[in-house]
């Protein structure tokens, strides 16, 4: 039966509005997928990953960084993965360096040397003998005095594009890996896609990107959740705390970072030090460097490559520098600004 | 007469308009709420309101190493995990929003959601 005017008019309206909400609903959801906030989280590099992604193709770019990550752990960075570059070179006790290799080993010898040698990228074999992260346990004195005097990244030599590395000594990239993981995502990832803004997580050390102000927490070094909320720009934060990495023998706790002249854990009354940088291999390896020089050279050391710091010591005393004051809330009772 | 828009299309409208502001509050709603994610492998496996939670909710995933979490009194923890190193369970109980503890050997992250944070340093 054919339908009336009134019928017909009725008709086309719920269409419309059918077809308006239909549209709205596939727009908004592609809308989310293209330029919506997208978070995402995978483990890898032997820690827990997070990203943050706003913007155009944010899904994609978070599959693009998971890819890079496993890439540079597995092919280049760990030591722990036989198929890498870094296995290759502590296994023949060197070879020919590739760009990217060569710089990254450049700045950590920069980092050495200004330290006065606090911070030794080479200490693989004094830190396998310890056992962290597996069954931890004190090491005999002789093995641990042995495997010292084997290692020193003053005796580590790059010549002509050709690294040396001495007997017994093997380089290991723990204290910098995320660093550059963060750097590399960085320059070849989100500076060459349309996203607006993106946080990057690999493990403690986080990379911020884009033009907004950014809250990044620090993590309580004493119990659960966090102590202070920095306000920064686009940039990288590592910390390195004795909290991280221990096992307990007998009532005493042995942390992972280790003093390169005793082999054993670094002990100066510091419980966390948090490095800020424009570069993520500078805040990572500052923060183990920082931490293993103590607060008054520490402080001189992050000031002299123009990063920031914030220190906090066993009495639960935070220290910061300039740079930091005023972008620095505490967030829990019982911590103390003492810049301020 | 005949109208471009009818009752019927009116009721249509105020549908939708409803079906969206129920969807807004409720997301609201949770945001006052401390919401425990339970994650394995980066997948959500469970989530638990623990403000809700009245007397012991133990939960354990299928993880090797296995892993015991516990949310009880408005806190969620890790009580025990066969891991060598045990960092999840000294990594203590959770209960503002934004704190997380994580077991690595077995893939396992507990959060609560809603941190003010962009991130967590550590």
């Amino acid at each position: 039966m054919p339908l009336n005017r009134g019928e017909r008019m009725k008709r086309k309206s719920v269409g419309i509005i059918l077809a308006v909400s239909l549209t709205a609903v596939i727009g908004f959801l592609i809308y989310s997928h293209f330029f919506g906030n997208f978070e995402y989280n995978f483990f890898a590099m032997d820690t827990y990953n997070s990203l943050k992604i706003s913007g155009f193709g944010s899904a994609g770019i978070a599959d693009e960084i998971e890819s890079l990550v496993y890439d540079l752990d597995v092919n280049i960075l760990s030591r722990q993965s036989e198929s890498s570059a870094l296995s290759a070179l502590n296994r023949n006790h060197g070879g020919p360096l590739g760009d990217d290799l060569r710089g990254y080993l450049d700045t950590l010898l920069d980092v050495y040397s200004k330290s006065g040698g606090r911070f030794d990228f080479t200490l693989g074999t004094v830190s396998d003998l310890w056992g962290f992260g597996k069954e931890g346990k004190v090491p005999d004195t002789g093995e641990l005095n042995e495997a010292l005097s084997l290692t020193g990244a003053d005796k580590i030599k790059i010549k002509d594009g050709e690294l040396t590395i001495p007997e017994g000594a093997v380089i290991d990239f723990g204290s910098a890996g995320k660093g550059i993981g963060l750097d590399v995502i960085r320059d070849t990832i989100l500076k060459k896609s349309r996203i607006s803004r993106a946080v990057v997580s690999l493990g403690g050390s986080v990379l911020t990107y884009g033009k907004k102000e950014f809250r990044v927490a620090v993590n309580d070094p004493f119990e659960s959740g966090t102590m202070a909320v920095l306000t920064l720009p686009s940039c990288c934060v590592s910390t390195s705390g004795s909290y991280e990495r221990f096992f307990e023998q007998d009532g005493r706790r042995y942390h992972h970072i280790l003093d390169p002249e005793t082999g054993y854990p670094v002990d100066n009354g510091l419980v966390s030090v948090t490095v800020v940088s424009d570069s993520g291999i500078l805040s990572d390896a500052l923060s183990t460097a920082c931490f293993a020089c103590g607060l008054d050279k520490g402080m001189e050391l992050a000031r002299t490559y123009g990063c920031d710091a914030l220190f906090i010591d066993s009495d639960k005393n935070v220290y910061i520098t300039e740079g930091l004051e005023g972008k620095t809330e505490i967030t829990k009772d019982g911590y103390i600004l003492k810049n301020e | 007469m005949n109208k471009l828009i009818k009752k019927t299309d009116i009721v249509i409208i105020f549908s939708v308009i409803l079906i969206a502001a129920a969807f807004l509050i409720f997301q609201k709603s949770s945001d006052g709420k401390h919401i425990a994610e339970i994650s394995v492998d980066g997948k959500v496996i469970e989530t638990v309101n623990l403000d809700d939670v009245t007397g012991r909710v133990e939960i354990i995933p299928d993880t090797n190493p296995k892993v015991v979490i516990v949310a009880e009194n408005g806190e969620i923890y890790f009580e025990s995990a066969e891991c060598p190193d045990k960092i999840c369970v000294a990594g203590g109980k959770l209960r503002r929003r934004g704190d997380t503890a994580v077991c690595l050997p077995a893939r396992t992250v507990v959060s609560i959601t809603g941190s003010s944070a962009d991130a967590i340093t550590y």
